[in-house]
């Protein structure tokens, strides 16, 4: 008997592979409305359904086909098994338990609906104003937490106490204590959808707030209305059977679930069969909107695991040894070199996600990686360090680092390669840091595990390696949380983090995108510092082609999971043979100086294609303004002509040739901006 | 923090407050005056009136309650209609045998369900759909219908456990947990489904955070990841499930004790609703608030204070 509905939580999906490549599109998703195919791909769903069904129809036709009265008594069968005469067997008064049972259905499905109508539209009104109007949040709210303080049971029964064992009045003061729970649940989508774009707009076309919570909220939330009305049903019949069952049911002559389970109980050491009709059907009943609940309730892919489960890692170390089988050890093993040859990345068993990407990285040498999003950099990137998310894998190729291929490489032996020879930094400092623990508890446990050293040891360690990376006051930092320091500091200490197993390649995704103009030029700065410094060689993920200019030795373009351009990075930035790069070279307003900065920068039209669309001519063919019928052929990555440059375009020497530019598309003139001299003046 | 606590402490005063005048109110409302469910059928009405002008049951609203307050902030609940007992030392007896059912039920609840939630969201693949099966099938059984089936199981196919009734701890604290095994596994099986999924959830979010990578990328070994770093992201949510967990609990107690014949506080309240013993009703619902609330806001400080962002406000 739980009266106290928590936010139930949802049995979330297993997290899947797709939402790693687009960790943007499945937020909105989270307000599907209802959806009737998703209650029925489920089987537990289809079965909740089919069940609940069979016993609203057969509660309320029980009347025509049931074999006996609720009250009819056979004194030949008392406390009977089941028999041909009395399918599930009789009670102590000889009563069929069949008939008993779905006579009872009815009410008790009745009488929880009752609850589930007043919690669910109670709470749902409460959710609703108090996101519409915020100044009401603050007080619904802590009414709200009162009532889920309460000791329900008790104080349902005190009602009971008070106006008798009415059955309805009683389940629909329920649904009233209830309807905290389910304004807790529903309050933090309601004010997501509250502030959503289109709820503004309609805010300023002055559509009222009524409105708003009507046409734009309401609808956003019916599938958790739907989700919600299924649990608090099944917790309705279990406390009213609950109630039955102390004695609180409907009166005597009148049969209830609770009250035959009661009756049952008496029964334990001569019948023990009694309890089991009953009990099942009250539990499948239960089951089943349970089932409804959860086939409706399951999140849309929200995240992914950036630890693979258990099971999930025994299967990577199988598909690891087999990938070791094929792999070939041919290179020349070079201390701190890292060659990386025809990889490729996929959701298993499903779609690639990089294909057949070759680069070198020499010791003290820095590659950028450089791309629009959804080019598979960042894949590329993380499986250096075999971190990529749960559910994807390297699925061919060899990344091979000082001879020994990490394509192929185990768990374990990953582990020894992680912090120690290969570190990552990673976009989101805030992010990147556990917000559980101090700063100094995370760099000085990676410093004793990285380089084996002891407790007092690691902490002067973890003091110079702060001030390694440009903090000043390192020992107030050590102290905060991550929450307590900004995020160039926070990058600051990832970067030391990275640092503290001494590592020869630093992997840094995207390290300054997230952090302001200012404090993008010092992390910079102290990144080509520590290269100087220490050797170490970067991959650098970037789609900033000044970040690329500042500090890259080499480049690679990477389009759609393909390397599209390769080689050193005067040369692509000076003489660019891909239309990728003089189209990305076009669009970056910094890549122009001022002298020759074009009236109009260039875009490029469209969106980079979803790895299921690719085509298997160029990948880039949909987009490119040199396009032509020999693009819709696979094309093969070929030398570039300058230095050790490879370019990926059939009309490559074409272009470089008639000397073409990328050029800013026209714009339809009604939506130019005119510009007079004398309006400027 | 200070300001935290003590906001914390006015809003649970505040709510047994409301909770004292709604049991007042409810007591109020229930059919029959004092006098008429104390003298029983067939008692004259001059006597009943006796009795209801001792009690003061005709003075106003107010009066009685604040009478009534006064009283219970000294300790003195009144006395029972129907057998003239003091409720503070009844309540006094029975409270022991709910809180240790109530506190064991949650104990144990928490040590099964954050087990199971753990190795679901760990383990994956079938581990994980096992113990969802199970977790879905233990919250669709009613707890008093598992209960029978365990006093079938335990007490009268073997008798490991005793099917019924209490033993003090003081006279025997073997006996005491004998007496205890049946009730507390009874409630700890919903309990521990719901934390069990509570759990899973929340390990499942801690494993989605990006600063798991950067345990990884640091050669952070899998344990220290998941029962260190995954675990103590996922306590909060835990805990408050926990918090959640006992109030319920403390309501099933009712049932449990009902089932198992023990004389706590949830026998208390069914026996007085049923006899209409309206001051018992009125302190029984009193005490079972300020022992929820008391609790809850225990649980509540100890969330706050594994949240670091919390703590340092």
């Amino acid at each position: 008997m739980i009266p106290n509905v928590a936010p139930a939580p949802a049995d979330s999906a297993p997290a899947t592979a797709a939402a790693a490549v687009q960790p943007k599109s499945g937020q909105r998703a989270a307000f599907s409305k209802i959806s009737a195919s998703r209650l029925f791909a489920s089987p537990g769903g289809v079965a909740g359904v089919v069940w609940l069904a069979a016993l609203v129809v057969a509660s309320l036709t029980a009347q025509w086909w049931l074999p006996y009265k609720t009250e009819d008594q056979d004194f030949t069968a008392v406390l009977s098994g089941p028999t041909a005469a009395h399918w599930l067997g009789t009670d102590e008064l000889g009563r069929d338990l069949l008939s008993r049972i779905f006579a009872a259905a009815a009410g008790t499905l009745g009488t929880s609906l009752i609850t589930v109508i007043v919690g669910v539209v109670l709470g749902t009104a409460l959710a609703m104003v108090a996101a519409g109007r915020g100044q009401t949040e603050g007080g619904i709210s802590r009414v709200t937490e009162v009532m889920m303080s309460l000791p329900g049971t008790v104080i349902i029964l005190a009602v009971i106490g008070a106006v008798g064992t009415n059955i309805p009045l009683i389940m629909a003061i329920l649904g009233v204590l209830i309807s905290a729970g389910i304004y807790r649940v529903m309050l933090g989508q309601a004010k997501s959808l509250q502030s959503q774009l289109y709820v503004d707009a309609a805010k300023v076309d002055g559509v009222s707030t009524l409105g708003i919570s009507l046409r734009h909220v309401l609808p956003g939330l019916t599938n958790t209305i739907v989700v919600q009305s299924a649990l608090i049903f099944a917790v309705g019949m279990l406390i009213q059977a609950g109630l039955a069952f102390i004695g609180f049911g409907p009166p005597i002559p009148q049969p209830s679930w609770g009250g035959m389970i009661q009756g049952a109980s008496q029964h334990v050491y001569d019948a023990p069969w009694l309890m089991v009709p009953t009990g099942a059907v009250l539990a499948l009943t239960v089951l089943a909107a349970n089932a409804i609940g959860s086939a409706l309730g399951k999140a849309p892919n929200t995240g992914v695991s950036h630890l693979p489960s258990a099971a999930a890692r025994g299967q990577r170390s199988v598909a690891a040894g087999a990938a070791a089988s094929v792999a070939e050890a041919g290179a020349i093993p070079a201390k701190g070199h890292l060659s990386v040859r025809g990889l490729s990345v996929g959701v298993d068993g499903g779609t690639p996600l990089v294909t057949d990407v070759s680069f070198d990285v020499g010791p003290g040498t820095v590659l950028g990686l450089v791309g629009e999003s959804g080019c598979g950099k960042t894949m590329t990137a993380l499986s250096l360090l075999g971190l990529l998310p749960a559910g994807v894998s390297a699925t061919g190729g060899q990344i091979l680092w000082n001879g020994k291929n990490l394509a192929a490489a185990t768990e374990r032996e990953m582990e020894g390669i992680r912090g120690r020879d290969i570190a990552l930094i990673s976009q989101e400092p805030m992010r990147a840091l556990d917000p559980m623990f101090t700063v100094g508890y995370q760099l000085t446990a990676a410093i004793r595990r990285l380089r084996k050293v002891g407790k007092a040891e690691a902490h002067a360690e973890a003091l110079s390696l702060l001030e390694k990376v440009g903090i000043v006051d390192a020992k107030r930092i050590l102290k905060t949380y991550p929450h307590q320091i900004s995020g160039g500091m926070a990058q600051r200490v990832a970067i030391a983090l990275a640092l503290s197993g001494r590592p020869r390649l630093l992997v840094a995704d995207e390290p300054t995108t997230a952090l302001d103009v200012t404090v993008q030029a010092e992390i910079l700065s102290l990144l080509r510092s520590l290269v100087k410094d220490t050797g170490m060689s970067v991959v650098m993920v970037t789609h900033d082609l000044g970040v690329v200019a500042d500090i890259c030795d080499n480049v690679a373009v990477m389009y759609a999971g393909q390397v599209v351009e390769s080689g050193g990075t005067a040369n692509i930035l000076d003489n660019p043979r891909h239309p990728y790069t003089l189209a990305l070279l076009a669009a970056d307003p910094h890549a122009n100086t001022a002298a020759d900065m074009p009236e109009r920068l260039a875009t490029i039209s469209g969106q980079v294609p979803q790895p299921k669309d690719w085509p298997t001519g160029c990948r880039f063919m949909a987009r490119c303004q040199f396009a032509g019928s020999a693009c819709a052929a696979p094309v093969p990555l070929l030398p570039s002509g300058s230095e050790d440059g490879v370019v990926r375009c059939v009309k490559a020497d074409e272009l470089a040739v008639e000397g073409l530019e990328w050029l800013a598309t026209e714009v339809p003139t009604h939506r130019v901006l005119k510009i007079v001299e004398k309006d400027l003046a | 923090m200070a300001l935290f606590i003590t906001k914390r402490l006015l809003m649970a005063l505040a709510t047994v407050l409301v909770v004292a005048v709604l049991a007042f109110l409810l007591v109020h409302a229930m059919p029959g005056s004092p006098g008429a469910v104390s003298l029983g059928a067939g008692a004259s009405q001059e006597a009943i009136d006796e009795v209801n002008g001792r009690l003061g049951w005709n003075d106003p609203l107010l009066a009685q309650f604040f009478r009534w307050l006064g009283d219970a902030v000294q300790g003195n609940l009144g006395t029972s209609l129907i057998d003239g007992r003091s409720v503070s030392a009844d309540l006094g007896n029975r409270l022991p045998v709910t809180a240790s059912l109530a506190a064991g039920a949650t104990v144990l609840s928490a040590i099964l369900g954050i087990g199971l939630g753990v190795s679901a969201a760990v383990r994956g693949g079938l581990v994980d759909r096992i113990v969802g099966g199970i977790c879905g099938l233990a919250v669709a059984l009613p707890a008093f219908w598992i209960g029978i089936i365990f006093v079938y199981l335990f007490a009268v196919q073997s008798s490991v456990f005793p099917a019924t009734g209490y033993v003090p701890f003081e006279v025997s604290p073997q006996d005491w947990g004998m007496s205890l095994a049946l009730p507390v596994i009874t409630l700890a099986v919903g309990g521990a489904a719901f934390i069990a999924r509570q759990t899973r959830a929340s390990m499942l979010e801690a494993l989605q955070q990006e600063h798991i990578r950067t345990l990884r990328a640091t050669a952070t070994p899998t344990w220290k990841i998941l029962y260190i770093h995954a675990l103590r992201y996922a306590s909060l949510p835990i805990v408050a499930g926990i918090a959640l967990q006992f109030i319920g609990l403390f309501g099933g107690s009712v049932i449990a004790e009902q089932l198992f014949a023990m004389p706590g506080l949830g026998q208390a309240v069914q026996t007085s609703v049923s006899t209409h013993d309206a001051p018992a009703v009125q302190g029984v619902v009193v005490i079972a608030t300020v022992v929820v609330v008391a609790v809850n806001l225990v649980l509540e400080l100890a969330t706050k204070f594994l949240d670091p962002k919390l703590r340092a406000s």
